[in-house]
């Protein structure tokens, strides 16, 4: 399970896993614009429901990941309801080829030490 | 058992950890949006309105600690919110005096450039006319005490849009204030000083240091009673 606690995160886990979330929005953000609830849904629905978001604490990241002007957000009115869509920016694509060529170096290091059964 | 207060506690919380109430629509609506889809697939599920609420409002978790996350990430999100020790109390002591002199000097080119009194005619007959030239000392000395204040403004502002407490923010101008107390700048007729002095003998020097104090004590009180506006609208 993905809980992202901010805070925590960086100063208990290594480096590498703090980007995760981060990581995983801004590849579901190639796509299309979603909304909070989709990401939450796409990531379960994706992942086999082996990661997870716990329901709220989607949004300090779509926030951050806003601040930092990776995505930007949209407030507009589908089939009679009102959301912020958030949407990938040419600086969140960067980010995100970034992340993920480092998710494959860790990965890939991780698998071989494990062996081959992991990889 | 169904929460029914979810949206309020969220939205009391951000306010009561100082998050601009612009943003505080803005979240609150977001987590209001998602809290009803998640009632509604809840409710496509076969669950009852009241089943649908209290599995809803378990999936979204504590609203205090979601309120604290979301503060959190806004800090992070600055360079200001991340260093704000650094930010607001260490850096306004080297950045006061630049700051200072600069909108003290931007001020004077302003007010030379549009000509309020300080064309270089007036200028002339002020520095030959006692009486004049009180009016430009008046009025040099307001533009210094405008140049401290706005000093001390920007600085509420960044903690203010860093999401920091407001400890920090009086903690910055605090600073300023003591800065302000030992800064100078003084007109002659045809010279500019600014310096830094200890000696107490230039006037009103008190002023200029109750003003960056004034400035955060009057966003406080501001803060502080938008807070409780807002969580009379709030029921608890």
């Amino acid at each position: 399970m993905v809980r992202g606690n901010i805070a925590s995160m960086k100063k208990t886990n290594p480096s590498f896993l703090n980007g995760i979330p981060e990581l995983l929005v801004l590849r579901l953000l190639t796509a299309r614009e979603m909304y909070g609830y989709q990401i939450v849904e796409e990531i379960r629905t994706r992942t086999g429901e082996s990661l997870s978001f716990g329901e709220g604490c989607i949004y300090p990241y779509l926030h951050y990941l806003e601040a930092q002007k990776q995505v930007s957000s949209q407030r507009r009115e589908v089939a009679g309801r009102s959301r912020n869509y958030y949407k990938l920016t040419a600086r969140g694509r960067k980010r995100l080829e970034a992340l993920s060529s480092e998710w494959k170096r860790v990965t890939s290091g991780v698998a071989l030490l494990m062996g081959e059964q992991y990889a | 058992m169904r929460n029914p207060d979810f949206i309020e506690r969220l939205c009391r919380r951000l306010v009561e950890l100082g998050c601009p109430l612009a943003q505080v629509r803005r979240l609150v609506r977001e987590v209001a949006d998602h809290r009803e889809d998640l009632k509604q697939a809840a409710l496509a599920e076969g669950l009852s309105g009241p089943g649908a609420e209290a599995r809803t409002d378990v999936q979204l978790g504590d609203p205090l600690y979601l309120a604290e996350r979301l503060m959190a990430a806004q800090r992070r999100s600055s360079w200001w919110g991340r260093h704000y020790v650094v930010a607001f109390g260490l850096l306004p002591v080297l950045a006061f005096p630049v700051l200072w002199l600069l909108l003290l000097l931007l001020q004077m080119v302003l007010a030379f450039a549009l000509g309020y009194g300080w064309d270089e005619k007036k200028l002339d007959v002020a520095v030959n006319d006692p009486m004049t030239f009180q009016y430009v000392l008046m009025a040099f000395q307001f533009i210094d005490y405008v140049a401290v204040a706005l000093v001390a403004f920007l600085f509420c502002w960044l903690a203010r849009r860093a999401a920091v407490s407001l400890n920090w923010m009086v903690t910055a101008c605090a600073v300023c204030s003591f800065l302000a107390l030992f800064t100078w700048g003084k007109i002659e007729p045809h010279s500019f000083f600014v310096g830094f002095t200890a000696d107490s003998h230039l006037h009103l020097q008190w002023l200029r240091g109750a003003i960056p104090l004034a400035v955060a004590g009057a966003i406080y009180v501001f803060q502080r009673r938008t807070t409780r506006r807002f969580q009379e609208q709030v029921p608890a």
